[in-house]
């Protein structure tokens, strides 16, 4: 179903998502935001959400790779992961609001025959309590870093295995950096 | 001064629900509650921030109709200016909200309901999902998602794509409209309202075949509350309140949003954190109302668009006289209403003022208290502030438009209970119409908790002791 990739990026898609008001949830829209007010290349297309919902799958089923920007509860905060992400209906979402990214493919594979190499980059959160567009200390000095991961993954594309090509600071090629 | 205010437990569940059957000696049920078990506190932690906050922080309510939240909120925050926004904003605000209610209202019935309408209720729980919907009707769930994404872009053309929401604001809004975003909208309504006539007139084919679930579904002799027109047609900004009987008598009309405390009453029970409103003269509980779809249309003479309006008298034909009483009928008249956004969205862009510059009006605080409501798309959302003379919130209430519908929930649980429950030998099958019944409200529990497939919930079984006979977990 992974839509093969072996010509260079021309439309991206870049989803940050989280709760503004749950403390370092909101990573994900405030590097969406950076990257934004940075400026990114043509055919790049940034969204900022509170949670991921069905009417993303047309549009990314239009890009020839999605990244994913999110928190995640486990870990030391700051840390920046990258991993590919595949089409996974187990991931059913209970709570059907909210869709978890590889549902999403999911949807995708199920109703648009493919989807686009996807990736999910995130960082552990610190809190998530209560602030309103606040992010812990750690988390906030990893907002440049994960900006640079997704301008990197946009910058040289995925193997059409669907593993990036980008290695980590540590140069080991790992998922964690 | 600031101050911290601690949240627990905090939850990053999403309408985790536990219902409770109580069964008599017969072995029959005699009581069944619907346990909403998580805690969000927004009134709480509002509290000493500035009143502009709020249409930002109390969007976040909900992750499906932010919107719903940020015009009340914005409502609320007119009546604090004591302010008449310019009528292009009034015009634009009412755009937004219909765009939000064909997302919401899409996302009810293709994606959440549609397992149980197309699969069946006792088809096997392991595909009687989405992706099964996606096998055997994959064209449903394209116009599904077709539909939710017309309404998202629409908000998104109107408010920009910021997770900072600042288009809405107190006193208007902060930007005209061009000509070429409103003719790009106005391009995507004709796809959409195809959309919604076929999967409406696709519905009606299924109907006949619901006569029992229409029966026990939350067939309930109820009062309906919603807002209406001045002339009585179905509103969903702004309007008076309405609140009819279940044989159709009026109680209560043209009553001004902001005497809902002389209408509504809010009782608390121990057993949920979801608080229980009610008709006041009527008192606790023999006050139970409905909100919502089923509530508008049953309240309105008239939609006032032409194909709502047709769809609306076939929906009158559901029952031989008098309001539609089953709440399995919210699937239906949600469909009207999309036709309806639809239609209304195209007349408002039509509009040539909808360009007019003038949209905002400017102004500081001009009293302590606002009030503001409108119809989210499950039904009637109030926000009520007092603020000091700072501008800091002292006090808030909301009565979230699921909350309105808690008393009909919890009796339409037992309704289904009674019909499908045999004793302590709970099947799966029954407990997905217990699902089933609660899905009808569409229910938004405290943010973002919808059912469907495998929604994380819990029937016990318990004697008339309360000793607990059976239990089944899902989720």
């Amino acid at each position: 179903m992974l839509a093969p990739s072996d010509t260079p990026v021309r439309r991206a898609l870049v989803i940050g998502y989280g709760s503004p008001i749950r403390g370092d949830d909101a990573i994900g829209p405030l590097v969406a935001e950076r990257l934004e007010r940075d400026g990114v290349p043509a055919g790049v297309t940034i969204l900022a959400r509170h949670i991921l919902t069905a009417d993303l799958v047309p549009d990314i089923c239009a890009a020839d790779l999605v990244i994913f920007i999110d928190a995640t509860p486990d870990g030391e905060p700051g840390e920046i992961h990258c991993r590919p992400l595949a089409a996974d209906p187990t991931t059913i979402a209970p709570m059907a609001h909210a869709l978890d990214p590889r549902e999403l493919l999911a949807w995708a594979a199920a109703l648009y025959d493919h989807h686009p190499p996807a990736y999910l980059v995130s960082t552990p959160g610190h809190s998530f309590a209560f602030a309103h567009f606040g992010l812990s200390e750690p988390v906030a000095g990893a907002v440049e870093a994960l900006a640079a991961r997704v301008r990197g993954l946009i910058a040289e594309p995925p193997g059409i295995d669907g593993q990036p090509v980008v290695s980590n600071a540590f140069g080991d090629g790992s998922m964690t950096s | 001064m600031s101050r911290t205010i601690t949240i627990e437990p905090v939850t990053r569940i999403e309408g985790h629900a536990r219902i409770t059957l109580q069964l008599d000696d017969a072995g029959k049920v005699s009581d069944a509650r619907f346990h909403l078990t998580q805690f969000r506190g927004f009134e709480k932690f509002c509290e000493g921030r500035p009143y502009r906050e709020m249409p930002a922080l109390t969007a976040r309510t909900c992750g499906i109709c932010p919107v719903s939240h940020l015009l009340a909120s914005n409502k609320a925050c007119d009546d604090l200016l004591s302010v008449g926004i310019p009528a292009t904003a009034e015009r634009l605000r009412r755009v937004m909200n219909l765009a939000q209610l064909v997302q919401s209202h899409a996302l009810s019935f293709f994606h959440l309901s549609s397992p149980d309408l197309l699969l069946g209720w006792d088809s096997d729980p392991a595909s009687r999902n989405i992706f099964g919907v996606m096998q055997g009707h994959p064209q449903l769930a394209r116009d599904g998602i077709r539909l939710r994404q017309i309404g998202q872009q629409i908000i998104e053309m109107l408010g920009g794509k910021k997770i900072h929401p600042t288009w809405v604001v107190p006193g208007g809004v902060n930007e005209p409209l061009t000509a070429e975003k409103r003719d790009a909208m106005l391009a995507l309504l004709p796809e959409g309202l195809e959309i919604a006539k076929e999967s409406y007139a696709f519905f009606k084919t299924l109907v006949p075949k619901f006569h029992q679930e229409a029966r026990h579904f939350g067939d309930l002799q109820t009062l309906f509350l919603s807002l209406i027109t001045p002339e009585g047609d179905l509103e969903h900004y702004d309007g008076l309140i309405r609140i009819t009987d279940a044989h159709g008598h009026i109680l209560e009309d043209m009553v001004p949003p902001s005497e809902y405390q002389r209408l509504i009453g809010e009782a608390v029970e121990d057993f949920s954190y979801m608080k229980f409103p009610y008709y006041k003269p009527l008192g606790y509980p023999r006050g139970i109302y409905r909100v919502g779809p089923l509530a508008r249309l049953n309240n309105a003479e008239s939609c006032g668009t032409p194909y709502a309006d047709v769809a609306l008298a076939e929906f009158r034909t559901l029952q031989e006289s008098g309001p539609i009483s089953s709440s399995f009928h919210y699937h239906y008249a949600r469909l009207v209403e999309i036709i309806f956004a639809l239609e209304m969205m195209k007349r408002l862009l039509k509009d040539p003022q909808i360009l007019d510059h003038r949209v905002r009006a400017r102004a500081r605080s001009n009293q302590n208290e606002g009030i503001g409501v409108a119809e989210a798309p499950r039904g009637t959302l109030i926000h009520h502030y007092r603020i000091d003379d700072e501008g800091l919130l002292t006090w808030m209430n909301l009565i979230i438009a699921t909350g309105h519908n808690n008393l009909a929930m919890n009796a339409s649980i037992r309704q289904v209970a009674e019909a499908y429950v045999d004793g302590a030998n709970v099947q799966e099958g029954m407990l997905n119409r217990v699902e089933a019944v609660i899905r009808c409200y569409d229910p938004c529990l405290s943010c973002a908790s919808h059912a469907f497939g495998q929604m994380p919930l819990q029937v016990d079984v318990a004697d008339p002791t309360g000793r607990i006979l059976a239990t089944v977990r899902r989720g």
